[in-house]
């Protein structure tokens, strides 16, 4: 499989359990290094955990020995930010993360929502260039993930971060994304790429009551519903859209052409 | 009552239960006018009357070596022991736990001697160490080490890698990683150790000064002593002393636990 991510792009991969979303995006965060293939961001290759990417986890990573103030703080302490700065962009990303009156909480007393508010502004605080996202809203109730899609969207319009989000909500994918790339089953391959047309700033709720909404939405209901039930459905590769900034796969191979990726 | 209450008032019953047989079972004789046969002989276990006498003549300034003395000789050793203990148990689990070919070198010796029974050891410190407190502080670190260092070590290998990732993506290095992510964590695992450990340093220093003599001072050499005189009163004295000492200690851990372990939601609430 290949794929471009052009800067400043929201692409979203969404995919059936066990396709290997999560560890395309451990491969672009230097995490796993791919058997086959090359990763390169700004034309050179990941060979390490790469210090101008954020990375969002699934799973909870806020420390919980640390108060919400100080979770935010942990990304400019280690940059070795001090002193008044440290104090101004700290209180700047616990407004903007709606913690105000949270600061000197502990984890274990918030909400998954609001851990996982902890985690998106330690972040998103020491503006990141590329943003990866593995299914930060997945544990979530859909309240508590509408919210946080709608303030996502509003912290992502004033930085206009690269952003891969790896997601198994259709969704999600359609309110977020400028582009999704639809996977199918394992092994994981590009079944289908998909611009979203639908014109932003969103509305994360009336956004899913129109007809751009219901149009994208059953387009790729329908091919992700072929990897969702008929074993061995249609497998191909199509691309759509062009970038230059972030490179997943062979930058050379030709669509269609599938060196694997696992 | 408030249920604090109550419980105070429960112990205090059984306290005053306790004290009160105790008292009262040594004092009546089995066969009336016969000397010497009791229903329970105080020979042995004394009277608590006996021991509060006892314990005022040994806190008075007329004998050479008092119950404060000895008492401070044993909690500073016990002390000594304890921190020096806690802190190259602590250092060597957080090493060998990030380290993992060196842990498995290091395996075979740790637990050989580790399963050495500690008291056998305590000729030889003290054939090196002589009869005073560096024996017994050496003798108490032989143990509190291994408890610590066993948890901590188990604390280091059990780092949540997601926690580590999530640091690196943030920027940290190396030594940003151990100090805001390994030792934390770890330090979780370290806390369940510390109260088994001022017990176990003060086993380590009592036998210490079981061989110690007048010298290296403390409780242990007060029952000893007792033992030579067979004076249950003061054998008393000595070990009531060293469950205070215990407690107190033991309460003391609690709370250094509960400030550094403050994030953890079993510490949020009061006692």
């Amino acid at each position: 499989m290949s794929f471009e991510v052009a800067d400043q792009e929201f692409v979203a991969i969404v995919g059936p359990s066990g396709c290997g979303k999560s560890t395309i995006l451990n491969m672009l965060g230097g995490l796993v290094t791919p058997s086959a293939g090359a990763i390169e961001v700004d034309g050179g290759p990941v060979t390490d955990v790469p210090r101008k990417v954020g990375y969002v986890f699934q799973k909870d990573t806020v420390f919980p020995w640390r108060t919400v103030r100080r979770n935010v703080a942990l990304g400019l302490e280690y940059r070795g930010v001090r002193g008044t700065e440290l104090e101004t962009r700290v209180r700047e990303g616990v407004r903007l993360a709606g913690l105000e009156g949270f600061e000197d909480a502990f984890p274990a007393t918030l909400s998954g929502g609001m851990r996982q508010r902890v985690a998106l502004m330690r972040t998103l605080v020491v503006n990141p260039e590329i943003l990866l996202m593995d299914e930060p809203f997945g544990a979530l109730d859909t309240h508590t993930k509408l919210s946080l899609h709608a303030e996502l969207l509003t912290l992502w319009e004033a930085r206009h971060q690269t952003v891969v989000f790896v997601t198994h909500d259709l969704s999600e994918a359609i309110t977020l994304a400028d582009r999704v790339i639809v996977m199918t089953r394992r092994p994981g391959r590009i079944k289908l790429v998909h611009d979203v047309p639908i014109p932003r700033p969103r509305d994360v709720i009336k956004l899913r009551e129109t007809e751009e909404y219901a149009h994208e939405y059953s387009v790729m209901w329908h091919v992700l519903g072929e990897e969702l039930g008929a074993p061995g459905g249609v497998q191909g590769d199509m691309r759509t859209g062009a970038g230059s900034r972030l490179v997943s796969g062979h930058p050379q191979s030709a669509p269609g052409a599938r060196p694997s990726l696992q | 009552m408030s249920d604090r209450g109550r419980v105070l008032f429960w112990r205090l019953l059984i306290l005053v239960v306790l004290v009160g047989a105790w008292e009262w079972l040594t004092g009546i004789k089995a066969i009336s006018k016969t000397p010497g046969l009791y229903w329970i002989d105080p020979f042995f276990i004394s009277r608590p009357s006996v021991i509060v006498k006892r314990f005022a003549y040994l806190a008075s300034g007329e004998v050479r070596l008092s119950i404060w003395a000895m008492a401070l000789s044993t909690v500073q050793s016990t002390l000594w022991g304890f921190v020096v203990g806690v802190s190259t148990g602590f250092a060597a689990g957080l090493g060998l736990g990030r380290h993992d070919r060196l842990a498995r070198v290091f395996e075979p010796y740790i637990i050989a001697f580790n399963s050495l029974p500690r008291i056998a050891l305590v000729p030889l410190v003290t054939m090196i160490f002589g009869f005073g407190l560096l024996a017994k502080i050496v003798l108490a670190w032989t143990i509190v080490f291994f408890i610590v260092f066993f948890n901590t070590f188990q604390g280091a290998r059990s780092v949540d890698a997601d926690l580590i990732h999530s640091a690196r993506f943030l920027g940290a290095s190396e030594r940003q990683v151990v100090r805001t992510v390994i030792v934390p964590s770890a330090l979780a695992w370290t806390f369940a150790a510390l109260t088994p450990s001022v017990s176990f340093a003060l086993i380590g220093v009592v036998v210490g000064e079981f061989l110690g003599g007048e010298s290296g001072g403390g409780l242990g050499y007060l029952i000893i002593q007792s033992l030579g005189t067979l004076n249950a009163a003061d054998m008393m004295v000595a070990l009531l002393t060293l469950g205070v000492i215990g407690i107190v200690m033991a309460l003391g851990i609690k709370q250094v636990e509960r400030r550094l372990l403050r994030w953890r939601p079993e510490y949020r609430k009061g006692p």
